[in-house]
């Protein structure tokens, strides 16, 4: 009897296994490629007139991913973020996540509507290298509040590697219309989605300004600061500084 | 019962398990004592020497010659044997239970000395009193600085094992069992369970504490991907397997320090 019963687990274990080896090429990978291709990440190629290659493998943007939210967190505890709903650990994975599957398929669907040769693997493959540039400015930014810096790394690491996304795109589309369509949609949520990153997670400065004018700024919804009262003398004068330099 | 005990145990198809787990049976027949058979006689050595790999040091070898019952096995000795026997020839609690004090040492020198090369055989038994161990020490250490968060490390360490599960079946040829990589990530959770100890004392929020964290992170994950690459044989992918690693890791310190 319990032999029937394990058997019968064991045989739903492997076919569980089998579903999982379908992912099994997509994980064969060397260090030095996964090095080289997160370098070529940054660097868009202009090359048009031929389909550009695509590397499709998952493991570089599963862990650039899973560093996204870890430098999400890191944020989210340095700055003392308090998510209401929910914990933050969700919170992280469910934005990282939520937005690498998400917008590699709607930009898949957009791609089967122009008429674009790539795979769901390639977009994924793509959109999560594009992820690197997300990290390096959020690592940085994170760590150093200055507002100036933090523009300058969003058009600088963000847009070169949304330009890198754009052009393998028209490299594999047909037609001035589509291409519009696909590569500014792609480049706007690209670069939304790192304003979004920075300004929802790790606002102290604007936190304490907001507090200090009242409620003239709109609330945001999710996430709400708790100033201590002992460090308000201390914060106010480098607030105004910060906000005379702004 | 034993084939899957074999199954999963023989990460590079040799017969290691099979040869040993006969002769601990025909030690314990003798009635020799858990730690007797550990100082077997040199006999021992030479058959444990074949089924070794040869990058192993001359030092360790010594050390797995140790005859370790799985608790699996005592209800199929104890059949040979007969029901109705005395006290006396009942294996003693620790042997029953499958908890081997030398091995677990071990073990836990192994993950302290990321430098030295380890042996693919230390994960061949299924051990989880270590990490356990470690998790409740990492519980313990954290409810002595004030934070009560055994559940975030419970969970933590399960998603965290199962993730690190599904990675490691994809990357390796050979397969792995959760048993093989939930003792692995608990035993490497001992440089954790020191920064945590060291957070009692003084506070971790500081730059001397990020530093003091990064490396614990770069020790845990080294130890542990160490391990994994020298039982599963994937020795070009070792930056691969210390990447995630180092994420899980850097969680628990993340944990600890805020």
């Amino acid at each position: 009897q319990v032999w029937q019963a394990g058997k019968r687990q064991a045989s739903r274990a492997f076919s569980l296994y089998a579903n999982i080896d379908i992912l099994r090429p997509y994980f064969d990978v060397e260090p030095a490629q996964v090095r080289a291709r997160l370098l070529e990440s940054m660097i868009p190629v202009k090359m048009v007139n031929f389909p550009q290659k695509i590397a499709g493998e998952l493991y570089g943007p599963l862990m650039l991913v899973f560093t996204l939210v870890a430098i999400l967190l890191h944020g989210m505890k340095t700055s003392d973020t308090i998510i209401r709903e929910g914990t933050l650990m969700g919170t992280a994975i469910g934005t990282c996540f939520g937005y690498w599957l998400g917008v590699s398929s709607f930009i898949y669907f957009l791609a089967y509507l122009c008429n674009a040769q790539i795979t769901m693997v390639q977009m994924l493959s793509l959109l999560g290298y594009g992820l690197f540039g997300h990290c390096i400015t959020l690592f940085v930014t994170y760590n150093i509040h200055f507002h100036s810096l933090f523009y300058i790394f969003w058009l600088g690491v963000g847009g070169l590697s949304t330009l890198r996304m754009v052009a393998v795109l028209v490299s594999r589309t047909v037609g001035h219309t589509q291409r519009l369509i696909l590569c500014g949609t792609l480049a706007a949520l690209h670069m939304l989605f790192l304003l979004y990153l920075h300004f929802a997670y790790h606002k102290v400065v604007e936190g304490i300004l907001d507090t200090l004018e009242g409620p003239n700024m709109p609330p945001f919804q999710r996430v709400a600061r708790d100033i201590p009262v002992v460090s308000n003398a201390l914060v106010n004068t480098t607030a105004k500084a910060a906000a005379l330099t702004l | 019962m034993s084939n899957f005990e074999q199954f999963y145990s023989d990460f590079y198809q040799s017969n290691y398990t099979i040869d040993n787990q006969e002769e601990g049976y025909s030690s314990y027949r003798s009635n020799e004592n858990l730690y007797g058979s550990e100082k077997s006689p040199l006999g021992d050595q030479p058959q444990a020497d074949t089924f070794i790999p040869s990058e192993m040091h001359l030092s360790s070898q010594s050390y797995y010659t140790g005859q370790i019952l799985q608790p699996t096995y005592s209800p199929n000795t104890l059949s040979y044997i007969g029901y109705g026997d005395s006290f006396d020839d009942e294996p003693p609690l620790l042997e029953e239970l499958g908890i081997n004090f030398d091995h677990i040492w071990q073990k836990t020198l192994t993950v302290l000395n990321p430098m030295k090369p380890a042996d693919g055989s230390i994960m061949n038994e299924t051990d989880l009193t270590g990490p356990i161990v470690f998790c409740l020490a990492l519980g313990a250490t954290l409810l002595l600085a004030g934070k009560v968060h055994f559940s975030y490390v419970y969970g933590m360490s399960a998603i965290g094992c199962l993730a690190m599960y599904m990675l490691l079946n994809l990357m390796s040829n050979t397969g792995v069992s959760h048993g093989c990589v939930a003792s692995v990530l608990g035993y490497c959770l001992l440089p954790i369970v020191i920064l945590s100890g060291s957070a009692v004392v003084f506070s971790l929020q500081g730059t001397l504490g990020t530093l003091l964290a990064l490396l614990v992170v770069g020790w845990c994950s080294l130890s542990a991907s160490k391990i994994f690459t020298s039982a599963l044989a994937m020795e070009g992918q070792q930056l691969l397997i210390a990447y995630p690693c180092a994420l899980l890791y850097g969680l628990f310190a993340l944990l600890t320090v805020f």
